[in-house]
């Protein structure tokens, strides 16, 4: 693993790091995210070991590998809802190491930061659809409710669902709730959007409206982590893609180089597995 | 027969004072037992572990006595230190205590009943702990806990019967008091059982059309 140590840990771990003046604005160069020898383990159990990689601004990273491998709880790493044991992540700027607690100012900036979609969309039941959408930017973003609302119906419209807006989730399909869901996670505005197998949980056709609407968001620059058992996806929207296997990062490299001529056997062995489905 | 009906409609007015007595303890032990039971679900989950076992030791002493013992106490018991409540306030507390520390269970097991997935999702969006709890936890969670709570509310009206034993004068003892007086306990019984009825079983139907009311969008 190459690291030009371009951060240094900061005399405080939270509050902006003083090299990254413009955190809000990272230059295209600069990485956006960095992990470094990150550690989690439920007890004895050693999900990740030691993970590192970088991700630039801009980037479409997409993280596969067999189940059990770590990639959800590496995501879930980034945006502290898995509390990592060692090791650091850097997250436009802001340094989170592992294994101690984060001030409440720290987290608030990281959530607004990087957004999430999960597996099973978890929308609100309870709330209509432009609620779900608007609620984040009135009680964190501090907005109005109609500045809050006139951005979810622009979200909507965005990802195609703008005429449901006064419904409920339960009335729409698994496809639409994801799209909603992702319109939820951009209502702060992000830099960086973590998806958890999006369309793991959709029938194949559902997947494919899920996958367009994250192919237009990577194509407007979003950065984007993708955890996902989609290979068209991995080799084609994204930039780079990293294999993890049991708790370890295995391989990783530019996308079409790595998914046509993986270098690892481990790799091989698993694209093979898929692909034969 | 006639003078059966006769007779209930002698003492029907003195029986409808008694459930007019039994509906606002009933009502006043759920305002004030209701709030508490959410109080102590929350507490019961909460960081601080005093805290939590403070919570966790009031809702077993609350489940673990029985209703009638808890109605002495704050009647009898209490005024031996000095602390004096008239037999409306006695019964009030101990049946708000009760009802605090059954619902509290009540209303932990419906927080509970909220998907891991929708706190993360609320957290994920940056919301405070107290935003998580008030607008996607509590919201769905005290919906599933609306219809086991209504039912014991209904258990709470039929315990003010209980209230007999500290001379409240709710329907039970006005009841037992004709009864004594006029030496026909049967028929006034049979009046009373009559009057829980006509409360409790249209409540009953009304709880399980709510209950269906409630399920409208999540399913």
């Amino acid at each position: 693993m190459i690291q030009t140590p371009i951060l240094k840990p900061g005399p405080r771990q939270d509050g902006p790091h003083p090299d990254h003046a413009a955190a809000g604005r990272p230059q295209p160069s600069a990485p956006v995210v960095r992990i470094e020898n990150l550690v989690k383990r439920y007890g004895a159990y050693v999900a990740l070991h030691e993970i590192g990689f970088e991700l630039k601004s801009g980037e479409v990273v997409a993280i596969i590998g067999p189940s059990g491998s770590g990639k959800s709880t590496l995501l879930r790493c980034v945006n502290q809802l898995e509390q990592p044991d060692g090791g650091c992540i850097t997250v436009a700027g802001q340094r989170f190491e592992g294994g101690k607690e984060h001030s409440r100012a720290a987290l608030d900036t990281l959530r607004r930061t990087v957004g999430m979609v999960f597996q099973s969309f978890n929308l609100f039941p309870h709330m209509t659809i432009l609620r779900n959408v608007s609620i984040a930017q009135e009680r964190v973003a501090g907005r109005s409710r109609k500045d809050a609302e006139d951005r979810a119906m622009h979200l909507l419209a965005r990802v195609g669902l703008a005429d449901k807006a006064g419904q409920y989730p339960a009335r729409c399909s698994g496809g639409q709730q994801q799209r909603i869901a992702i319109a939820r996670a951009l209502a702060l505005d992000p830099q960086i959007m973590l998806f958890d197998e999006p369309t793991s949980a959709l029938d194949p056709e559902l997947g494919l409206e899920v996958l367009a609407v994250m192919r237009e968001l990577a194509e407007s620059g979003m950065t984007m982590i993708v955890v996902t058992h989609e290979m068209r996806f991995a080799e084609n929207v994204s930039d780079r893609v990293v294999v993890m296997a049991d708790g370890r990062v295995i391989e990783e490299g530019p996308s079409r180089e790595l998914m046509r001529d993986p270098k690892t056997e481990r790799t091989q062995r698993f694209l093979h597995a898929v692909r034969d489905r | 027969m006639s003078e059966i009906l006769e007779f209930w409609g002698e003492w029907l007015p003195t029986l409808l004072d008694g459930l007019l007595v039994s509906l606002k303890v009933t009502a006043a032990s759920l305002a004030l037992g209701i709030p508490l039971g959410l109080v102590l679900a929350l507490a019961v989950k909460a960081k601080s572990a005093p805290l939590r076992i403070a919570a966790l030791i009031a809702v077993e002493i609350g489940r673990g006595t029985p209703a009638l013992v808890l109605l002495q106490f704050t009647y009898f018991g209490l005024a031996s230190t000095g602390l004096t409540l008239s037999s409306y306030a006695a019964a009030v507390a101990a049946l708000a205590a009760c009802t605090g520390a059954y619902t509290s269970e009540i209303i932990r097991a419906g927080l509970e009943a909220v998907p891991q997935g929708q706190s993360e999702a609320a957290i994920a969006i940056g919301f405070s702990r107290m935003d998580q709890l008030r607008y996607v936890v509590l919201p769905q969670g005290l919906r599933i806990a609306v219809p086991p709570l209504l039912g014991f509310s209904i258990l709470i009206f039929q315990s003010t019967s209980l209230c007999y034993a500290i001379a409240l004068p709710e329907l039970m003892s006005q009841a037992y008091s004709v009864g004594s007086n006029t030496f026909r306990y049967m028929p006034i019984l049979i009046l009373a059982g009559l009057l829980f009825a006509a409360i409790c079983i249209p409540a009953t139907l009304l709880v399980s059309r709510l209950e269906h009311r409630l399920d409208r969008h999540t399913r």
